[in-house]
């Protein structure tokens, strides 16, 4: 039967069209970061040709273009998910470390300190110089002033992570919004066509981008909707079926993220934020350390101050004023009152054995300047922890970035020869209804 | 259908990390060698950062010591000299009391000596007073006001206090600022305590009429102004010693600046041969890798259909 032939060569053409277009969309798809490539599925049409027992061989019918079938892997979809998670969290934490780091380094805590130490131990060689003694003045000046910078620096870089923080909520809860329509819309989506494709691209990139800030944990459903948990302590829903949850954020008083859903108040352990919080609550650690140092020095100096006199021989006043490093500041008003001699040294005496005490506190091992080196070491070790780590999950993140891309990308190698394949199809198919025309026009012209 | 495919995102991707890795090192390198520091942040080495900070304070401290001690030797420096000065003005007070402790000395003659004497006298209590080039008193201990005043009666006495002060001058060394005056003019001449200023005081009365055997009290005093002589010899010899241990403190401490800014070369300091070698390395690297890209991602099927 030439019409057979016909409908086999239509229902090929039609095939090879539509992969062609499929083809076509990967190609132009290849640089879309969430684009998953389509195929489409082919199945073999048979007819049969009569009723009845004994029936005559079945007649051919050609080829039936099937579903669009989006290349999918939820297993290395939830590993880059993971892997993406646990690299936001590091690198968020390491760059806000590192802005503290920054912060504590160039405010010039320990070099305020030394030049202190140093201006102090100048005064021991001629103790009534009153160049050297104002000097000794102005470099406690210095030395406060720097720990009032340290202080706001790094309040500076509190405020810029929580504002970041502040600034990511409202993507997380559009992004979670906009999942849980995805959710609603892949319902009423009929199996195996381009829109759903489409809904499911736009489905994993809502988990990927929340992925990124939060940890989380994704049920995906028969039906393709995915259910989100935020990995936290305990873990808390935050897009279930078609209906999403709002994260709330607040700021405790030293500083430190709190989240809620709800009211239900949770901890991240994974994502952007998580990195976030714990570089908050190590920049309160940071704080109380800078302001204990600073409290250290004012009863250092003072305590010494009281011990004894300055050089019209009255009882030394106290040299700083304050109680952190907000607010320690200078309050001896001239640099006489600087008691360099101990006790009961009449006016007027070079005797430096008070000051020598003072020196010694301040030098000691457990003194400010050894305390300040061991807060910056500290804290620039953690910082290079954090990059090493960093490091680390980014070759880890990476790998599974190539690992989803190679499952589910584009190859334009694999494309290319598709093209040039279905081209072929094409005109083969084109042929055969031309040899179908030839036959019934033969057919026609019988005579 | 499966096969291995080969995503060219995946494929830009990597590209692209690997070629912002080897332009993020070479500009590391190149501050490296730009600021001639090897460590930019304690965070790169913190355990290198931490001996760095540690070497900035004690170099900070190691040039406040040296300046303590060039000081202290300056005013040690003064008090040597004037201690000089006082051995020679001792010495021809002796002379002057052998003179007057000679029966042909006249009574003119003595009275000559009385008056020179009394200059003398006038000049050992200035000396006893002199003072630093920062405007110090040498001789006055840990006071700060002059070392000897006169009372009522004439008498010189000693106001400074009985200890002079320590600077410290390296770690753990402190070096005493100078000697105090009860140290350097008063002693204990024939049992008793008395002083360089009573002996010449009182020798240059007696010569001048207060005594009636004026060549024995010359002959008296010869005791006291040797025991005098004694006293600023030794004082000479204590200040001299110190000196002698300042200089060695100040060599010491240029070894030790030398050795500390070593130190913080090794650990801080970017080894410039070593880092522009990198750094060509690294840029080799780059354009070879970039070059590579250009050609790899032109090897798309797509160029090859025609």
């Amino acid at each position: 039967m030439p019409s057979a032939i016909f409908t086999i060569g239509r229902s090929g053409l039609t095939a090879s069209r539509l992969s062609l277009e499929l083809t076509a969309q990967n190609v132009a798809n290849a640089a879309n970061p969430d684009y998953s490539r389509r195929s489409l599925t082919q199945s073999e049409l048979v007819m049969t040709g009569n009723i009845g027992i004994g029936a005559s061989a079945d007649s051919l019918g050609g080829v039936r273009p099937g579903v669009v079938v989006r290349a999918e892997s939820a297993l290395v979809q939830r590993q880059a998910r993971d892997t993406s998670s646990g690299l936001a969290a590091a690198e968020t934490e390491f760059f806000a470390m590192r802005e503290a780091e920054s912060a504590l380094e160039t405010s010039g805590l320990f070099t305020g300190l030394v030049a202190f130490e140093a201006a102090l131990t100048r005064l021991e060689g001629n103790p009534l110089e009153p160049a050297l003694r104002l000097s000794a003045l102005e470099s406690v000046r210095t030395m406060a002033a720097n720990f009032r910078v340290a202080d706001s620096t790094l309040a500076n870089a509190r405020s810029l992570v929580q504002d970041e923080a502040a600034a990511m909520v409202p993507d997380i809860n559009e992004l979670a919004a906009e999942l849980a329509k995805v959710n609603r819309d892949l319902v009423a989506s009929r199996e195996g066509t381009a829109g759903r494709a489409a809904l499911l691209d736009a489905r994993d990139k809502a988990l990927r981008g929340l992925a990124e800030e939060f940890g989380i944990a994704a049920t995906i459903n028969a039906n393709g909707t995915a259910d989100v948990t935020i990995d936290a302590a305990p873990p808390v829903a935050l897009v279930t079926g078609g209906v999403a949850a709002s994260v709330n954020l607040a700021f405790a008083a030293d500083g430190t993220l709190a989240f809620d859903i709800g009211g239900t108040a949770f901890a991240p352990t994974g994502g952007a934020m998580a990195g976030r919080a714990a570089a908050l609550d190590q920049m309160v650690g940071l704080q109380t350390g800078v302001d204990s140092l600073a409290a250290s020095v004012i009863a250092i100096a003072n305590t010494a101050q009281s011990a004894g006199v300055d050089t019209d021989g009255n009882p030394g006043q106290p040299l700083l004023s304050g109680t952190s490093a907000a607010d320690i500041d200078v309050a001896l008003a001239s640099a006489n009152g600087l008691a360099t001699a101990p006790a009961g040294a009449p006016a007027g005496s070079r005797d430096t054995g008070n000051l020598a005490a003072l020196l010694a506190s301040l030098g000691a091992a457990t003194g400010p300047a050894a305390g300040a080196d061991t807060l910056l070491l500290g804290l620039s070790s953690r910082v290079s922890a954090l990059d090493t780590r960093r490091e680390g999950l980014g070759i880890v993140a990476a790998s599974a970035e190539g690992e989803l891309l190679r499952a589910t990308g584009v190859d334009l190698d694999t494309e290319a020869a598709n093209l040039v394949r279905l081209q072929q199809a094409f005109e083969a198919n084109s042929r055969v209804i031309q040899v179908a025309t030839e036959l019934f026009d033969t057919l026609l012209g019988l005579r | 259908m499966s096969f291995i495919s080969n995503s060219a995102g995946s494929f830009f991707n990597r590209s692209l990390a690997q070629m912002a890795d080897l332009r993020a090192g070479i500009e590391r390198q190149q501050t490296q060698i730009a600021t001639g520091v090897r460590i930019e942040r304690g965070s790169d080495d913190p355990a290198a950062a931490a001996q760095l900070r540690s070497i900035a304070r004690r170099e900070a401290l190691a040039g406040v010591e040296g300046d303590n001690a060039a000081q202290l030797d300056q005013d040690l420096g003064a008090a040597s000299t004037e201690l000089e000065a006082v051995t020679a003005l001792l010495q021809r007070a002796r002379e002057l009391a052998v003179q007057a402790a000679n029966d042909p000395t006249g009574v003119d003659g003595r009275q000559a000596i009385a008056f020179e004497l009394e200059q003398l006298s006038e000049e050992l209590f200035t000396r006893a007073n002199a003072t630093s080039l920062t405007g110090e008193p040498l001789f006055a201990g840990l006071s700060s006001g002059t070392a000897f005043t006169r009372d009522g009666l004439g008498n010189v006495i000693y106001t400074g206090t009985p200890a002079s002060g320590a600077v410290p001058v390296a770690p753990g060394t402190v070096i005493d600022r100078g000697l105090p005056g009860n140290a350097v003019f008063e002693f204990v001449s024939g049992g008793t305590p008395t002083s360089a200023f009573a002996v010449l005081g009182g020798l240059a009365a007696a010569l001048g009429g207060g005594s009636p055997d004026p060549a024995g009290a010359a002959n008296a005093a010869l005791e006291g102004i040797d025991a005098a002589l004694d006293t600023a010899g030794r004082a000479q010899t204590i200040i001299g010693t110190r000196m002698a241990w300042v200089d060695q403190v100040q060599q010491q401490q240029d070894t030790r600046g030398v050795a500390l800014a070593e130190r913080r070369s090794r650990i801080g300091d970017t080894d410039i041969a070593e880092a522009i070698a990198r750094l060509q390395q690294s840029l080799t690297a780059l354009e070879a890798s970039q070059a590579a890209f250009t050609r790899v991602s032109s090897l798309s099927l797509f160029d090859a259909l025609r």
